[in-house]
Order: C-alpha cells, then structure tokens, then sequence
C-alpha cells in the first residue's frame, strides 16, 4: 500500500466508455490540462481490447483551459462537434465533464466551442451554464412506465404446441405458454433459430419446424458448476446454466461491430432494477453489470444482430429472469465462438 | 523602417477609404440569428458574436449572401420577439423559423416565403393518455416558446386551463419537455419533427399538428434597400434546387405519420 501512495497522488482518471456507461482509467498527471490531452489522445490499445472507447474525436484542438473558483474551462475547437448524432456528442460530452471533475479542486467544467458558449450543440444537457458532474449524472427523462397489457389475442391450439414445445426445450418462459402468438413467442423462435443456426425471422417455416421437432434442450458450450451464464458472440444468444443444465436459452443482442462487447470471464459486480446510462441518456431496467459500463438491460429494441454500445440487450419478456438468476458473484462467460 | 511603417500605414488607409466608398460590397452581410434550434440553427456564441453556427438556416443564410455578392457575419439575438418587434435592428437581415404575419409586417419587412410550416404537439415521456385532440390537451401544462405564433395559438385555439409557461429559448423549452416539467410543447412543427429524427429517446411521442399554414420569411428592417435582392435570392435558390437539397440536409418534415389534432 505505501508503494501505491505516490503514483496515485501524480494520477488523474480519464473516462472513456465501456458499454452503456463511462468508467475511469488511470493516467499520469494532475491537472486539468494534462486530463484532457490524455481525454483526446484516447484508450490504448490494449484498453481498447476490453472495450473501452471514446467519442471525442481524434485530434479535437485544446484552444485553452482556465481554472478558477472550482471552475474549469475548457475551450476546445470546433471538431468536439463533430458530426450530428445526439449520442455521439452527449457521450463525449459526459466523458469530458467526468475527466475534468476527477482534477482535485474541480467541482464544474464550462465548455467553450472555439471560444463561444455552446446553444443547442448538445442535445439533452444545457450547457450554457458550468456543468457539475451531480447534473450530468441526474436522469434527464421519468424511468419507463411498465408496458400496458397485452390486448388479447385469439389463442390457438397451434399455438400452444408451439409454445409449450419451445418452453419444454428452454427458449420460452413456462409462462408465456398461453397460446396466443405475439411477441413474446416471436422472441422465443428467434432464439430457437439462432440456437439452431437458422434465418433469424421469428417465423415457423418448414425448416424452423422440422428443427423444432429434431431439437433437443441446448447444453452448457463450457464444463464448470453451480449457476453461470454464457454469452455467445456468433449466435447472440444468453444461456442460463445451473450445474450441466441450460435452465433457459435467451434471444440477446451485444454490442455492435464498432463497439463489440469485448469476450471473457466476467463477474456480477452491481445490479440495479432501474439504471441511467449517463452518456446515452436513456433508462437501462434490470440492469446486470458485468465489467466496467457492460451489463445485461431490458431494452425495447433487441434486433437479430449485434446493435448495442457493448451492452447484452434483452427483451422484457426475459429481462426480469435473467437479472433474477445472476446475484452478484455470479460468473458471465463471453464466447466468441460457440 | 519607420518611413516604411508610415507609407503601409498611409497605402493602407486608402485602400480602406477606397474599399468604402466604392458600393457596399466589401461590408459583410450582418445576419441575426436566433440561437438555437434543432436543425434550423445551432452554434456558439461568445456575447452576440457567433463563433460557430450550423444548420439549415445558416447554410441558407450563406447562400443568400452569396447570391448578394456578399460575405457573412453572424450575431445572435437571444429575445426572438425582438427580431419583429418595434426597435434598432443592428443587423441587415434575420432568419429564425420567424413567421411572415400582418402584425408583425407592420415593424419589419419580410422577404417571400422560404419554408412553410404548421404546428406541432410534443408529449413529454410517458405521459398518459396520449390527448387525441386539442381538447385533449386543455388540461395538460402546456410550454411554447415566448413571443411565437406558437404561444399565440396556446392562448387562442387551445386556451389551455392550467396557465401555459412562455420560455425565452428554444433550449429552455425542450429542457422543460425532457425532464417532464411540461406535459408538452406547442412548437413549430418542422423544429419538432427534426427534433424527434435527431433525439428519439429523450422525448415521448410527436401527438399531434394542427395545420396553420405558417411561412417562414427572412426578417428585414422596415424600408431596407435589400429586399428586393433577398426576394430574387430566395427565387432563385427555390428554382436551382438549393433550397429543397438544405432541407433535405438539415430538416426532418416528413409528417405523413402524425395525426391532425382537432
């Protein structure tokens, strides 16, 4: 411990993004001006295997930092803008205002664009005042309300069938075995087909049923014991494991080909049923942290392919099960090829 | 180099002396701006001198300069009634979604029609039940931005029960809506459709419009030489196709999908 003191007292944290939210990496220095060269210069190599990265585009020129009162500016040329997506420039916002915060003695950050008070260049905070870190973090919207209930449809002895049979092969909740088709039976097929390396339509078609009837409940890709879970990269699947059984085989998405969730053997570290991604500004329920900002999270979008910053996208039929079976502890292995 | 410092000094002055005399060519075009809105204008500002500004009315803005033989300079207005109302207009022309209206005709010139629009209703998230109707939103708080045909059309069409909250930017209106302290905003629709394209998650759903038929005009002060100029620009930037590519660039106006409110 006495050998770490001195290190820690010459570094500062910068703050690149890992999955949904920001998370910190050491680096020399202790002032604003050396926080943000490191901001824009970016992750290294090897921190970019583990899937950190950073909005603030390459190169952005520093035009001139101050610090005053607990106040830093920050005035950066006009490349910090770059581009017009509202996630892009809010993340890089948010890497920014957590950075210069970390400097000792920095309570707010007015960010100037080429001298100027930003209007209206970042979309979902008002910048035009210094920026705490407290109001970043805040929740910009009201957390989701719980989806109104189904209308309900004609159920059908098909399928039923359908719905049992995926249940009985672990893709479907024994609950939702109700035999009215919809979304949650679609998510179940598809999930089947991924399994089954099939197209990812959601529909039974005569391969996808000629499958189902051959098909036998999936087993673990790895040995090991008690509950875990796999993540698998090539099939975007989630599988519940308990001992040698696979308890549940769930539709996912990870992270998309810029921002691919990174594979290895991770472990719950935090759950919250109702998480902010302070960068992407929009409510993560059931989430299920991993490593750094990379957790499972309901989502209402959870397409066929890879589409998330990193994170596990799962549906709200299944978000609840999943963070119900991962206590912190629990180990979360991501494959990449299963 | 004291004798050559003074003959620069003099060459200079009459290059300058020159320059304003001959026409008003060398002098840039003064633009107000009103900073900001989605798609239409947003930059940065340090006092009323804008340092950087992007958008579709910016480009317009360089392109009717262009057409002028003129370059540009852009300052912000930050009060928008300000650009129409009675008063110095230290600037030759203005563009900021500002509505051509007989009321306002009387202050202010107006160039012809560079874009139209009607109104729209953005719901703030999860706000139940979605209002059909403009009944529907009597009871809601009710945001416009102060001094617009928007917050005209609150206190007449809509006369809200709750008193409506009149903001003073574009910025602090949308804040307002994001955060919930507003059930919704009563805006242009174009803004508010461009709005939604660029920031899906952050607001709830666009509810409703209700059909105005509003024109959107440069502002220019009352009696300026230049309005004939700006008028044939905006003609000719219509027929070559410019005008319709910046929208296509900036703006979202498809509204095909949102309902009409009644």
């Amino acid at each position: 411990m006495a050998l770490a003191a001195p290190a820690v007292a010459s570094a500062t944290k910068v703050y690149f993004l890992q999955g949904e939210q920001v998370t910190g990496v050491d680096r020399p220095g202790t002032t604003v001006r050396e926080a943000v060269q490191a901001l824009v210069a970016g992750p290294t190599a090897a921190e970019a295997a583990r899937g950190f990265e950073t909005y603030v585009p390459a190169g952005t020129p520093i035009r001139a930092i101050a610090f005053e009162n607990g106040v830093a500016t920050v005035d950066l040329g006009e490349r910090f803008v770059k581009g017009r997506l509202a996630d892009d420039l809010n993340a890089r916002l948010t890497q920014l205002v957590y950075t210069v915060t970390e400097v000792p003695g920095v309570t707010s950050v007015r960010v100037l664009i080429k001298g100027g008070k930003p209007l209206g260049l970042f979309p979902g905070f008002l910048v035009t005042k210094p920026v705490t870190r407290k109001a970043v973090e805040r929740p910009a919207v009201p957390p989701p309300l719980p989806p109104p209930p189904a209308q309900p449809g004609q159920a059908t002895d098909e399928t039923r069938v359908l719905q049992q049979r995926l249940a009985d092969l672990g893709f479907l909740d024994p609950t939702g075995v109700d035999g009215v088709a919809g979304p949650q039976t679609k998510a179940a097929v598809i999930g089947f087909q991924k399994w089954a390396r099939l197209g990812r339509d959601g529909v039974v078609g005569p391969a996808t049923s000629a499958a189902l009837a051959a098909a036998t409940r999936p087993t673990p890709i790895t040995s090991g014991s008690g509950r875990r879970v796999e993540v698998l990269l090539d099939r975007q699947l989630a599988l519940l494991v308990d001992g040698a059984t696979v308890v549940r085989t769930i539709h996912v998405a990870t992270g998309a080909a810029a921002t691919p969730t990174p594979a290895g053997t991770y472990a719950v570290y935090r759950k919250a049923e109702k998480d902010w991604s302070v960068p992407f500004q929009v409510w993560l329920p059931w989430a299920t942290y991993i490593v750094g900002g990379i957790a499972f999270h309901e989502y209402p979008d959870v397409p066929v392919a890879p589409a998330s910053h990193g994170c596990i996208r799962v549906t709200r039929f299944d978000a609840r099960t999943v963070y119900d079976f991962t206590p912190v502890g629990t180990q979360v292995k991501v494959l990449a090829v299963s | 180099m004291r004798r050559l410092a003074v003959l620069l000094a003099v060459a200079l002055a009459a290059a300058l002396g020159a320059g304003a005399a001959g026409a008003g060519t060398a002098r840039p075009l003064v633009v107000a701006l009103n900073l900001p809105s989605p798609g239409f204008q947003v930059g940065a500002v340090i006092g009323t001198r804008v340092v950087f500004a992007r958008g579709y009315e910016v480009d317009l803005a360089k392109e009717i300069a262009r057409k002028l033989g003129r370059k540009v300079e852009l300052v912000n207005v930050e009060r928008f009634a300000s650009l129409y109302a009675p008063g110095p207009k230290p600037w030759d022309i203005a563009l900021a979604e500002v509505t051509i209206s007989a009321d306002r005709d009387a202050n202010v010139d107006f160039s012809v029609a560079y874009l139209t629009a009607d109104q729209g209703v953005l719901a703030r998230k999860e706000l139940v039940p979605t209002p059909t109707s403009i009944a529907g939103l009597r009871g809601l708080r009710l945001c416009a931005l102060r001094g617009s045909t928007s917050a005209t059309l609150v206190s007449t069409t809509i006369a809200p029960t709750r008193k409506p909250a009149l903001l003073t930017t574009m910025e602090l209106l949308l804040d307002r809506v994001r955060t919930g302290a507003c059930d919704a905003a009563v805006a242009d629709m174009p803004i508010l459709a461009t709005l939604r394209a660029e920031v899906p998650d952050r607001y709830g759903p666009i509810v409703g419009r209700i059909p105005t038929g509003e024109s959107y005009g440069v502002v220019l002060p009352q009696g300026s030489a230049l309005k004939p100029a700006v008028d044939d620009a905006i003609e000719r930037l219509r027929r070559n196709g410019v005008l319709g590519r910046l929208a296509k660039r900036w703006l979202a106006l498809d509204v095909s999908g949102v309902p009409v409110l009644r």
